[in-house]
């Protein structure tokens, strides 16, 4: 049933957690505990993990999870029908992010569904097309140059690149606040938040820095109604969406989304290519031998190394492949996997920038595809043509222990680089 | 403005008024035309845009802009024709002005 996006309330299907809360109508035989963002196979390589499951579990399973249990859909055929029925499988409260219930809102528009969906897109649409992130370029090449300079002279005075503190995460967060239209001395808070409000794993630190976040964004908004700008707060906060303008909640909610949707997808993406890259020269030296190529380039490294997941709820009961699957059932499209699907992409785990395009499920597919899907892409694309006409080649500093953290957006926790 | 009909599966035209510089996709989603969907937002990444460029305009429009389109246009689920286009890559211009498209029966 449609929400209705000015009037929010927390959503009431339930919550299912552990083996003694299997629904009765789950076939015995696909129940797994895969693994999937916690398990130590995971932990130890994700992608590799992910490819696997190809091999090692059916199209579709039905995973028990301390994150909470859930179907797994991992064939790329599943996760463009699925996801491109939202009447099927909602977005409507699938969104695994706690808010405060006294003050619930929604992400918009991720979690409005068709119709209301598009009233929303149209806002921003004309500032994250194609044409409009390149109106960005600029800014977003000297916000790399910057970053590139304050890691050289750090390196000169004897320091050593992380590369996850010094450019994976400062730079998504400085474009962030360009086109949001924000100050960037507000930068460094703006990582510290996102920091600890996505990687803490501690409650009490995330609901503090969920609480600064609200206050920042709340008085943001404020002082652009006040002082219309050309960003994407004041365009939200004036935006009157058939004639009228949009409520506190759903300004909020859009708002906060952007800032949360944004931030960590294009920085785990960055951690995850330069980790590869670092490990793997003669591709470095594919992409220096190529320039005229990096958009297929880019769409290739986005496929083999996408970050993280599509989550939807059954609005109706439904069968797929044989299984039924029942209304209030999670379900997890698992993206990753879906892009190392062999049938569509023969070889799945090669970096090869001359395969034939198809659509890649890093920034998912229907109408809660990624809106911010070319900015990340133009910003993929200047990190790393900015970085290799400075740093053309680069390796992990020796003895180093790679890393993963349990969580939903998957990417190397650390990644000193020596050159 | 350049104006440009959609003619949609079951042959209903809707005619719209759209910027130069826009596209023919954009052009759809802004005027709520059901039959192009154009999920991924024009990034030659989703073949849910596909159209049929009036047999009077194809030689104004021309093919694939690109090699990427052309094999994009591969995974479209409509019939392909030597006049599909992915109508995302189809930017509007005063020469387009009257442009007529015809919409696939689905996009997925």
């Amino acid at each position: 049933m449609p929400i209705d996006a000015a009037n929010p309330v927390p959503p009431s299907f339930p919550r299912h957690v552990g083996m003694d809360q299997v629904p009765d109508h789950v076939p015995p035989e696909l129940i797994r505990q895969s693994g999937l963002t916690v398990g130590p196979d995971f932990l130890a390589n994700p992608h590799d993990f992910m490819a696997a499951l190809h091999e090692k579990q059916p199209p579709i399973y039905y995973d028990v999870s301390p994150m909470g249990n859930m179907w797994h859909l991992i064939k790329h055929e599943d996760a463009l029908f699925g996801l491109r029925h939202p009447e099927i499988f909602s977005n409507e409260g699938a969104t695994p992010f706690p808010r405060d219930p006294n003050d619930y809102f929604y992400f918009i528009p991720i979690e409005i569904d068709p119709p209301h969906h598009r009233k929303y897109r149209n806002i921003v649409d004309p500032v994250f097309s194609p044409q409009g992130v390149l109106k960005l370029e600029g800014q977003i090449r000297q916000r790399a140059n910057d970053l590139i300079d304050a890691i050289e002279a750090k390196v000169a005075a004897g320091g050593t690149c992380e590369f996850t503190e010094d450019y994976g995460r400062p730079l998504p967060v400085s474009v962030f606040l360009d086109i949001m239209g924000l100050p960037q001395n507000m930068r460094d808070e703006f990582v510290d938040w996102a920091v600890k409000l996505l990687h803490s794993n501690d409650r009490a630190i995330m609901a503090d820095s969920m609480q600064k976040i609200t206050a920042y964004l709340k008085q943001a908004i404020e002082e652009k109604k006040a002082n219309p700008d050309d960003g994407v707060v004041s365009r939200i906060a004036h935006a009157t969406p058939d004639g009228q303008p949009l409520s506190d909640k759903e300004i909020f909610g859009f708002v906060c989304f952007l800032f949360i949707g944004g931030l960590d997808t294009v920085f785990a993406t960055l951690n995850n290519i330069w980790l590869y890259l670092a490990q793997n020269p003669d591709k470095l030296a594919e992409i220096h031998a190529r320039p005229q190529d990096i958009d297929k380039i880019v769409e290739e490294l986005l496929r083999r190394w996408s970050v993280t997941f599509s989550g939807r709820v059954l609005d109706k009961d439904f069968e797929m492949r044989g299984i039924q699957m029942k209304k209030g059932d999670r379900v997890t499209f698992v993206l990753p996997a879906c892009n190392f699907d062999p049938e569509v992409f023969p070889n799945p785990k090669d970096v090869d920038f001359d395969r034939p395009r198809k659509t890649i499920l890093a920034f998912t597919v229907g109408v809660h595809s990624c809106m911010g899907a070319h900015l990340a892409r133009l910003e993929v694309k200047i990190a790393l043509q900015e970085w290799l006409k400075r740093i053309p080649s680069f390796s992990v500093k020796p003895g180093t222990q790679i890393e993963y953290r349990p969580g939903g957006v998957i990417g190397p926790e650390h990644l000193p680089l020596v050159w | 403005m350049p104006q440009v009909t959609y003619v949609d599966h079951d042959g209903h035209e809707t005619r719209v008024d759209i910027p130069v510089g826009e596209n023919v996709m954009r052009g759809a989603l802004y005027n709520g035309i059901e039959g192009i969907v154009g999920e991924c937002g024009g990034g030659l990444s989703c073949a849910t845009c596909h159209c049929y460029i009036d047999e009077d305009w194809t030689d104004t429009v021309g093919g694939p802009s690109s090699e990427a389109e052309a094999e994009l246009l591969e995974s479209a689920s409509g019939e392909i024709r030597p006049t599909s286009r992915l109508s995302c890559q189809v930017e509007i211009t005063p020469a387009l002005d009257g442009l007529v498209v015809h919409l696939p029966e689905t996009q997925f």
